[in-house]
């Protein structure tokens, strides 16, 4: 109400502008200049003749193309680079995006202010398809369904009790979505502990303990929810080996179920194993246990490690098991 | 009352009525002539030697006697002085309790100020070394209400909004007053804040103020919400002249989220957290006469905020001024006057840390940078219709300027008593961004010797060519509450990509350029 009231433009049906006032408006301004140059902080966000992808990373990774440090970012990495979409990364935060989470594509301008729609990751399949050089293969969806929920629950639980609620990496929880926010004490506090809620009641909704419960941390079952994707993972295993491709369901090229699995795969070894782990030798098996990398390449006869590797060489090529495969902290 | 045989008690009686209500009546009283005598007699009266016996105050139930000692105990003392006059003593009364009046705990209209002649009360001991008037002077007050809950709407600068509000005053009987807002309007999906203020030293001049605020703020303009959770510690202070200044440090947690899906990638690359720790000063001279529709007088204030740099950290480092002055004018026609404003600002990215030369400089945000345009700024222009746009987001720059001119002419039938005017207006204004090298290649960052040459261009294209221009007409309508104002106008000059409104604009504010 208190912005200003436009009546004369643009002209509606409605409101009828008589022609002399409509010859008056037109003949405004008497003078125009050229736009008004962006701010400094906009300008690597908004130049370039790629589509971008928004996701978790860092800058430097960002410049580089390297793998997101999110599940679900990564999976669509992975996959945008099999269908051979061609884009640039940009770090971001959930904040950006559209539907609340990353991540999304912002197509490439048409003109210089021209503001193109996001597109939302549950488009990016028919995107990929529009846009990429090659399509992956597709997979018989009941077969696929039963898998696919291998890794939306168990998997995912694993994952989320591991980076937001073991204390072992509370280091990587803040190295990875917290440090990147803000450079305050206070906000970084707030920001996780809102994370950690939001992991808790994601693994109570769908996890051992059962249905979604407001109720508390202390529902969470951990070794449950390790077993769990030590089944899981297990099963992954197991159906790979069915397959002669090395790819999963036999499909000649990965498919989006390989990138599914890829991308938790890839940042379980990367980020959980404890290979070089200080703590080695510390109470073997239970600590072993907890680590997800560990978990990944023993499973099965070690099928998810090479799998890992080979979708790794085929898409990082120049950089594969060097720099980004491991973790410098 | 007792009324005075003498001469000079009907003086102090009539003096008396003078002070009664003392804060409405009585304007501040000058070193020299403590009041402006509307008769010789009066005036000789007022010389006349005078002491105060004593000061009464009463129904100040609830307040400390400190703070009222601090108020009334100098005019005791200062007036066993045998200099002073009864003019002296009735000015400093009247200053005494005006200041009163301004820690906000007592009702306005509840003020009686009652003088009496020490002597008569004591006729059997009377004796007077010299021709001097014994004062007994006794104040009546009444309390406000300890507890007040409050609901209504309010109007600022281009938003109206509804609130709720409690005020729990006089807290410690010290003048504390904890204030407690909830509100939400046509652009604040919701704001709560509480506000701990208290008198420092028994001078409501000098207040300090604590705050806990939280919000959630559209910004069409921008395409976005804020959400702000944080903090700040204000220092307020009046000075003699009439000046305010007001030194603070705030500590704010903002959220830039609830993006729209035609936001732009300027927009996007800024949503996300970041904590703003600043210091700022702000200095207001307000010599109008009417703030609403000032015929005569002008207004100075400046701004100037320090954030990020170091000890305050934070994650936004920056060095913010901005000034706004506007003046006004009455012409020998009745009614008739003629106003100029003119704001400007200037935003400089600093270093985090402690160096001013350090390697790399993060540029501004979308939320530390000005915007320009608007129905209470300058007019003809959206909302932030001014300065560098992205797709059909306002982005916002680091250096503005802007000025207006108006007429504002009586209406045929209202006649200048009205608060109705006809106003005739052209404005314009220039919004610019820095512009910098890249620290490296894909960063953010900008090379810090790149800022200071970027800040000077940043400079020098405000006057690139002529400013953004609108002109036009309208009616200005001030309510004690805010000013409305209704206008015609056309763009003469604008840049590609900003948002002239032609036609009609309707503006509601507190402060236009």
């Amino acid at each position: 109400m208190a912005t200003a009231a436009p009546v004369a433009s643009p002209p509606r049906k409605w409101i009828h502008i008589p022609r002399p006032l409509q010859k008056l408006f037109d003949t405004f301004p008497l003078l125009a200049y050229d736009g008004n140059a962006l701010p400094a902080r906009a300008q690597s966000a908004t130049f370039g003749d790629l589509p971008t992808l928004y996701v978790f990373s860092t800058e430097e990774a960002a410049l580089l193309g390297a793998p997101s440090f999110n599940p679900s970012c990564l999976k669509w990495q992975t996959f945008l680079k099999l269908a051979g979409v061609k884009f640039q990364i940009l770090p971001s935060t959930n904040h950006a995006s559209p539907t609340g989470a990353l991540p999304f594509i912002l197509p490439k301008r048409s003109s210089p202010t021209d503001a193109p729609s996001p597109i939302p990751s549950s488009k990016f399949h028919e995107y990929a398809l529009k846009f990429g050089t090659s399509s992956p293969p597709e997979v018989p969806a009941l077969r696929l369904d039963a898998y696919q929920t291998l890794l939306d629950v168990p998997i995912r639980n694993a994952w989320l009790q591991a980076l937001y609620r073991d204390p072992e990496y509370t280091d990587l929880l803040d190295r990875l979505y917290i440090s990147p926010a803000s450079s305050s004490f206070w906000v970084r506090g707030a920001l996780r502990h809102q994370l950690r809620r939001a992991a808790e009641s994601e693994i109570l909704k769908t996890g051992p303990g059962g249905t979604a419960s407001t109720a508390l941390t202390l529902l969470v079952d951990e070794q449950a929810v390790y077993r769990a994707a030590v089944n899981a993972l297990e099963a992954l295993a197991t159906l790979l080996s069915e397959s002669n491709t090395g790819w999963f369901f036999g499909a000649e090229t990965p498919t989006l179920f390989d990138a599914s699995v890829f991308a938790y795969t890839h940042l379980m070894i990367k980020y959980m194993s404890d290979g070089k782990s200080e703590r080695q030798g510390e109470e073997g098996s239970i600590f072993a246990e907890r680590r997800l990398g560990n978990i990944v390449r023993r499973a099965g006869s070690g099928e998810l490690g090479g799998h890992h590797r080979r979708l790794f060489e085929l898409l990082w090529p120049v950089d594969s098991s060097t720099v980004f495969l491991t973790d410098k902290a | 009352m007792a009324s005075s045989p003498s001469a000079l008690g009907n003086t102090v009686e009539a003096a008396t009525a003078k002070i009664d209500k003392a804060a409405a009546i009585v304007t501040e009283p000058k070193e020299h002539e403590p009041y402006q005598a509307q008769n010789p007699i009066f005036e000789d009266h007022l010389l006349a030697p005078a002491t105060v016996n004593s000061i009464e105050v009463h129904g100040a139930n609830n307040t400390r006697r400190g703070l009222l000692d601090h108020l009334f105990k100098p005019i005791v003392e200062e007036s066993v002085n045998p200099d002073t006059t009864l003019g002296d003593v009735l000015g400093r009364i009247s200053k005494a309790t005006q200041k009163l009046t301004r820690f906000g705990i007592f009702k306005e209209d509840g003020f009686g100020v009652f003088i009496s002649d020490a002597r008569q009360k004591q006729q059997e001991q009377f004796q007077s070394p010299t021709d001097r008037t014994e004062l007994d002077v006794s104040i009546r007050v009444k309390e406000q209400s300890r507890l007040v809950f409050s609901a209504g709407t309010d109007f600022g600068n281009s938003e109206g909004s509804a609130y709720t509000n409690a005020v729990l005053r006089n807290i410690f009987g010290g003048a504390e007053t904890l204030s407690v807002n909830a509100a939400t309007g046509t652009r604040t999906r919701s704001a709560y804040n509480a506000v701990f203020s208290t008198p420092l030293n028994g001078n409501p001049d000098l207040r300090l103020a604590l705050e806990g605020l939280r919000s959630s703020t559209q910004k069409p303009w921008a395409s976005h919400d804020e959400h702000l959770t944080g903090g700040n510690l204000r220092l307020a202070w009046l000075t003699d002249n009439g000046d305010n200044h007001t030194l603070g440090y705030s500590g704010v947690w903002r959220q830039l989220t609830g993006l729209a899906a035609s936001a732009s990638p300027t927009v996007r690359a800024d949503a996300g957290d970041s904590l703003k720790s600043s210091i700022t000063h702000t200095f207001t001279r307000d010599r109008r006469d009417n703030p609403m529709l000032p015929q005569a007088g002008y207004l100075l204030r400046t701004v100037s905020e320090l954030a990020g740099w170091g000890p305050l950290k934070g994650d936004v480092s920056f060095l913010k001024s901005e000034v706004e002055v506007s003046t006004a004018q009455a012409l020998p026609l009745p009614g008739v006057s003629v106003g100029a404003g003119f704001r400007a600002g200037l935003l400089c990215p600093l270093p985090t840390g402690y160096s001013l030369t350090g390697a790399s400089v993060a540029p501004s945000r979308i939320n530390d940078r000005f915007q320009l345009g608007g129905p209470t700024d300058v007019r003809g222009f959206s909302l932030g219709g001014i300065g560098p746009h992205d797709g059909a987001d306002s982005v916002g720059g680091d250096v503005f300027a802007a000025g207006s001119v108006n007429m504002l002419l009586p209406l045929p039938k209202a006649g200048p008593t009205s608060p109705l005017r006809l106003q005739l207006f052209a404005n314009g204004g220039r919004l610019v961004a820095l512009q910098g090298k890249k620290a490296a290649e894909g960063s953010l960052s900008l090379d810090s010797s790149a800022v200071a040459s970027g800040m000077k261009s940043a400079v020098a294209e405000l006057a690139n060519g002529l400013p953004s221009i609108a002109a036009g007409f309208g009616l200005v309508y001030a309510h004690p509450v805010a000013r409305f104002e209704l206008n015609f106008s056309l763009p003469l000059v604008v840049r590609r990509g900003e948002e002239a409104r032609k036609g009609l604009q309707v503006g509601v504010g507190i402060n236009f350029l």
